[in-house]
């Protein structure tokens, strides 16, 4: 008796939200109002065919007749775990529907953001090697120039030791040179002071003899002959 | 009959651990061998476990795809908050976190999957898991900070008197860790799952009516998939408190306070 009251109350109850729930999907859909017949088509191009062997419609006959099979032959029984997997079964989908599209944006931007910085770096590598490249391709001469300036600096060493040597040499000449003059100079002051000597010597002499009268007479007598000669050969 | 049957379907059936494979064999004194639900499960975790990480691995490649940016963000979020509950330098127990917090969330999911079995609500399976835990994490700290290990169970300041009484409920206070991390783990999953089994039992049967009725049940059967979904919230969360939980018992038996 209880139980029936309940199930006429719930009847009752019932009445007018089965009435008012057309008004109510109505509301509900006015945002986004697809038409039925285009939510009808949607499920049916959702069941899998093929357009040779299976169609839609078989599809759809298979899979009700294979689930009314497997429950009227109990190889699936209907319980409060079939619920659960039904509960689950809209709960997942939902999920996976909400989920999908902001999952895929933030995995887009991460992969994106990741791919950037690898790309970024491999471009900063890149160009790090190329201005390396071109740092040492600066100094390809170098080698070369290194050789060309060790020749020229050994050249030089070698004209410098020369120099040296020369300068030495001079150095060594003029010094030859320099005692030499001053010997020279020294022979010379001695000659000339033998010289003088000797002038002076013979001055003195001459003069001593000049003042001797044998020789006063030796030379007159001897101009005298000098005279009587010319005037002879001359025959004045 | 009516109570038989509600007797058979106990909410509490779906937790029992029952052999589906057994070698009883008269050798070795006598062999008792057998392979269980929860060790199929367990076995259908690790394989699950390492196979999602293998297809994640992206074949080695650095850009990851849709799949392998889900574990590397996963990886990035455990590994920063290792770095900020233990510290930088021990890092070393990134792997065990992250191992653990995929074995427990792993497992919790698989239970959300129906006709399936809750490895997480096996009580032994939970308090042997935070029992390891708490030897380990003890261990640790023994080895560590040696025989000042137990002025753990002093807090700073505290008066000579209240000493004894302090470390008693310290001691107290400190053991209850090694049960309390399972427990929270365990009786999160036992009460959902036999709140949706209690729940799923109370709708079949107002489905099973009249069609009125069957349709009025709508109604609850949506407050019934919310509750599913709470199901689905509570694995993450208690995967994550417990992970949570234990980098805090690190960094107490590496820091002592």
């Amino acid at each position: 008796m209880a139980g029936r009251i309940a199930l006429n109350s719930l009847k009752v109850a019932a009445r007018p939200r089965l009435f008012a729930a057309p008004h109510v999907r109505s509301l509900a859909t006015s945002s986004n109002p697809p038409p039925p017949a285009e939510r009808a088509s949607e499920i049916i191009n959702k069941l899998p065919s093929s357009p040779n062997l299976i169609t839609k419609t078989g599809t759809a006959v298979l899979g009700t007749g294979l689930v009314a099979t497997a429950i009227s032959q109990e190889l699936y029984v209907l319980n409060e775990e079939s619920l659960i997997l039904a509960g689950s079964l809209i709960l997942f989908t939902y999920i996976a529907k909400v989920i999908r599209e902001p999952y895929k944006e933030w995995a887009e931007t991460q992969i994106g953001r990741i791919r950037d910085i690898l790309a970024s770096a491999r471009a900063e590598h890149t160009q790090t090697v190329k201005d390396r490249i071109d740092s040492v391709n600066q100094m390809k001469d170098v080698v070369s120039l290194t050789e060309g300036l060790f020749a020229l600096s050994k050249e030089t060493a070698q004209l410098e030791s020369e120099v040296f040597v020369q300068k030495q040499k001079v150095a060594l000449a003029s010094e030859v040179k320099s005692v030499l003059d001053s010997w020279v100079r020294y022979e010379q002051q001695l000659k000339e002071s033998e010289q003088a000597d000797l002038t002076k010597t013979i001055i003195e002499k001459v003069l001593a003899s000049l003042k001797d009268e044998k020789t006063q007479r030796d030379i007159l007598l001897s101009s005298i002959a000098e005279v009587e000669q010319l005037v002879k050969s001359k025959a004045i | 009959m009516q109570n038989l049957n509600f007797i058979i379907n106990s909410p509490l059936e779906q937790f029992e651990v029952t052999s589906l494979i057994g070698l009883n064999a008269p050798i070795f004194g006598y062999l008792n061998t057998s392979l269980t639900n929860l060790g199929l499960y367990s076995l259908l975790l690790l394989f699950l476990v390492v196979g999602l990480h293998f297809m994640g691995n992206n074949e080695t490649k650095i850009i990851p795809n849709k799949w392998s940016i889900s574990l590397e963000s996963s990886f990035a979020s455990l590994s920063s908050m290792v770095r900020e509950q233990i510290g930088v330098t021990n890092e070393i127990f990134l792997p065990f976190i992250y191992s653990l917090f995929f074995f427990v969330l792993i497992g919790n999911l698989i239970s959300n999957v129906p006709y399936s079995f809750a490895i997480t609500s096996s009580a032994i399976v939970c308090l042997g898991l935070s029992v390891t835990i708490f030897i380990g994490v003890t261990l640790l700290a023994l080895s560590i900070h040696k025989i000042k290990f137990f002025s753990f169970f002093i807090p700073s300041g505290t008066p000579l008197a209240l000493v004894p009484l302090l470390v008693l409920i310290e001691l107290v206070s400190y053991g209850a860790r090694a049960g309390s991390l399972g427990i929270r783990l365990f009786a999160n999953i036992v009460a959902g799952h036999t709140l949706l089994k209690i729940l799923s039992t109370f709708l079949y049967k107002l489905f099973s009516g009249n069609l009125v009725v069957a349709v009025l049940t709508l109604i609850p059967f949506g407050i019934f998939i919310g509750l599913v979904g709470l199901e689905l919230a509570v694995s993450f969360i208690q995967s994550f408190v417990l992970t949570l939980l234990v980098c805090s018992y690190l960094r107490d038996a590496i820091k002592l306070h």
